[in-house]
């Protein structure tokens, strides 16, 4: 599309619609701009992607695919396999996956009873809404981790109710070890996958709402009323007239936050083990720690990239095959 | 009204040509003025720093210093090879632990040698702590620091060894350790259990130590990469016991928390920091002036004292007493093995990764 719209710049074309000018300098400014904030980055990583890594010190610009290889196969193949790489993109999709789910999931029953609030009551909530998008990543797993941490948070908080006791004399405290969530002194949630999960649902809760809202809004109450009317129950009226009108913003916004949490950093290393590690942080430990092997730190961009496209793309197909249906 | 807009004019005017004679007069006083731009890790660090040592050194040499925030070892090397690229740098001297000091040396022009003979303090050094490489002395250490065994002491008693995080009935889910696989938890492993330095360099040498490493992994509640972690876990009971920074561990239980910073029979792993000359800046002779300020045994145990450094002589060099050298040193030392974490890098961490991606 860039290219057709630079060739429509022929200047005589330009001289007999005068009109259009500013329109297609626009246009193409646009284009240019583009370019600039997507295009050139992501070439960027490509190359250094396919870029030599000299052990023990840099990297060069240069062409091999090593670091594919490695991503696949693992350094030392084929003398050794390694999954490594492709089990920390596994977490990567497992813990985006699960947390915009669990994000969508509570997030709609809120919006469909913010939608029934009076005009004062929903302005009140959006602007709550959003003023806490301003909180950054790091100030929030700060906080949850305070929430979680074993003198501090919710470890004491059961301890001091007596769950722990109570599960200890029930017997019931081993099957909470086995399950990583307890220490052989109390509860444990740091490090655990649930509080990775979490810490990532209440990340992008709100944006949630706010992709939600605006489908929510425009449900029109006729269609309940009449439903009502017509004597079926609230949740039957919620499963055949509500969900079934909103399952596409729906469906949309669970991939949309998907794809944003691909890329989850802070929450990763402060609440995962490294045994869930995902793939950002393996990036970030290619690229800014202590090996400085930027190119395979981009070749692991690369594929995220490449698997979060393949989503948006399959989503995309699905959506349209869900609209036709 | 003309005469008071003249009046000023002219007022102006005249303080504009004293301005201007004073600035010629200036001038030959600003150039002969020597200064010298430094980098250090920032915050109390770099604060330290310039509260310190930067004034006695222009007491001293009558060099001003200006004081460069670096974020630390690794991304500042980034951050002066693309400066260098680009031909100007921000700092004439850097801090760099030794294994960017050994990747800043293999790059070639990034690094200018230091003019020994203008350095005379170093001579009192521990020769390790000098880095010579083929152009010269690339490195002269500034200051160390030791990766030691912590420990609640209201939880538990000080273990005699390293080799008792081991054990499970004591420590199951209670350790803190550090994550990166060149953080010093493989030395610890290698000084406690094999030969040291020496097991690195075979493959099976460093699977053997990878695989006692996955031995510890029941033991530990948090595979800590930022300083902060390892703080905060200590402080809230998430763990009690594991590896951290011998300086930060005293400055704690200073302020009342319960961790105690010890040295066990194997000894903790000491790193340290060099003073290294940009390949591009051209104060060649001030860097070596300070470099030579910095390994006086005076500085060195001013460092001690304010910035809680190991000093990088012999306790008996300096005047520190044997409290003062017992908050920022000790005995053994183990070293790391650096030839091998970079020259073996991607093996290395590769196989420790793969140990902690390991269920």
């Amino acid at each position: 599309m860039s290219v057709s719209t630079a060739e429509g710049m022929a200047p005589d074309g330009v001289k007999e619609t005068e009109g259009r000018e500013p329109a297609l300098a626009f246009k193409i400014a646009l284009v240019i701009l583009l370019g600039i904030l997507c295009l050139v980055p992501f070439l960027f990583v490509l190359a250094i992607s396919v870029g030599h890594k000299i052990e023990g010190a840099g990297w060069a610009f240069g062409f091999e695919l090593t670091h594919y290889k490695r991503f696949l196969l693992g350094a030392t193949w084929p003398e050794t396999f390694q999954i490594l790489y492709l089990q920390k993109l596994g977490y990567s999709l497992m813990f985006a996956a699960i947390g915009a789910v669990i994000a969508v999931a509570l997030a709609f029953p809120f919006t469909y009873f913010l939608t029934r609030l009076t005009r004062r009551g929903q302005t009140v909530w959006l602007v709550l809404l959003l003023s806490s998008l301003s909180l950054s990543e790091v100030f929030i797993v700060m906080g949850w981790d305070i929430l979680l941490s074993a003198r501090s948070g919710l470890p004491a908080l059961l301890d001091w109710v007596g769950f722990t006791d109570l599960m200890k004399d029930w017997g019931w405290f081993q099957w909470f070890r086995d399950i990583g969530l307890a220490s052989p002194r109390a509860f444990k949630f740091k490090t655990s996958g649930l509080a990775t999960v979490l810490c990532m649902s209440y990340l992008v809760w709100p944006y949630a709402v706010i992709l939600l809202y605006p489908a929510l809004s425009r449900l029109e109450p006729s269609l309940m009323e009449a439903a009502r009317t017509m004597g079926a129950r609230p949740s039957v009226v919620m499963r055949t007239v509500v969900l079934p009108s909103v399952k596409l913003p729906l469906f949309g916004s669970t991939l949309l936050l998907f794809v944003f949490l691909l890329g989850t950093y802070v929450t990763v290393t402060v609440f995962a083990d490294p045994s869930q590690h995902t793939l950002a942080v393996s990036i970030y430990d290619s690229v800014r720690g202590s090996t400085l092997n930027a190119p395979f730190g981009a070749a692991q961009s690369v594929i995220l990239l490449i698997t979060a496209a393949v989503f948006l793309f399959a989503g995309q197909k699905l959506s349209n095959a869900g609209d036709r249906a | 009204m003309t005469g008071t807009i003249n009046m000023n004019r002219r007022t102006l005017l005249k303080s504009g040509a004293t301005f201007a004679a004073a600035s010629t007069l200036a001038a030959p006083l600003i150039a002969q003025e020597r200064s010298l731009k430094i980098g250090s890790y920032g915050g109390y660090f770099e604060n330290s720093f310039k509260e310190h040592v930067y004034p006695g050194f222009t007491e001293a040499t009558g060099i001003v210093v200006e004081s460069v925030t670096q974020p630390n070892s690794a991304d500042w090397l980034i951050s002066m090879a693309q400066a260098a690229q680009a031909g100007n740098v921000p700092a004439d001297l850097s801090l760099y632990g030794r294994d960017t000091l050994i990747k800043a040396s293999r790059e070639e022009g990034l690094l200018a040698p230091l003019d020994m003979s203008m350095i005379s303090a170093a001579g009192a050094l521990d020769p390790y702590f000098i880095f010579e490489a083929a152009p010269g002395v690339l490195g002269v250490g500034a200051m160390s620091w030791f990766s030691s065994m912590v420990i609640n002491p209201d939880e538990i008693e000080p273990p005699e060894s390293w080799a008792d995080f081991w054990d499970t009935s004591v420590f199951e889910q209670s350790l803190g350790v550090v994550r990166r696989f060149n953080g010093g938890m493989m030395d610890i492993i290698a000084a406690t259990f094999f030969d040291g330095e020496a097991t690195f360099e075979t493959e099976d040498g460093i699977q053997a130590i990878v695989a006692k490493a996955a031995e510890l992994k029941p033991n530990v509640a948090l595979w800590w990469s930022a300083e902060s972690q390892m703080e905060q876990a200590m402080k809230n009971l998430d763990v009690v016991a594991g590896t951290y920074y011998h300086d930060v561990a005293g400055i704690m239980a200073a302020d009342g928390f319960p961790i105690l910073s010890m040295f066990p029979k194997e000894g903790c792993v000491q790193d340290y920091g060099s003073w290294c000359l940009s390949g591009l800046s051209d104060k060649g002779a001030e860097a070596a002036e300070f470099v030579n300020f910095s390994s006086t045994p005076e500085v060195q145990a001013i460092m001690s004292r304010m910035i809680g450094t190991a000093p990088l002589l012999p306790q008996e060099a300096t005047d520190l007493t044997d409290e003062e050298f017992a908050a920022v040193s000790g005995t053994p030392s183990i070293r790391p093995a650096y030839s091998a974490y970079l020259d073996r890098e991607t093996y290395i961490q590769e196989n420790w990764d793969a140990m902690l991606a390991g269920s």
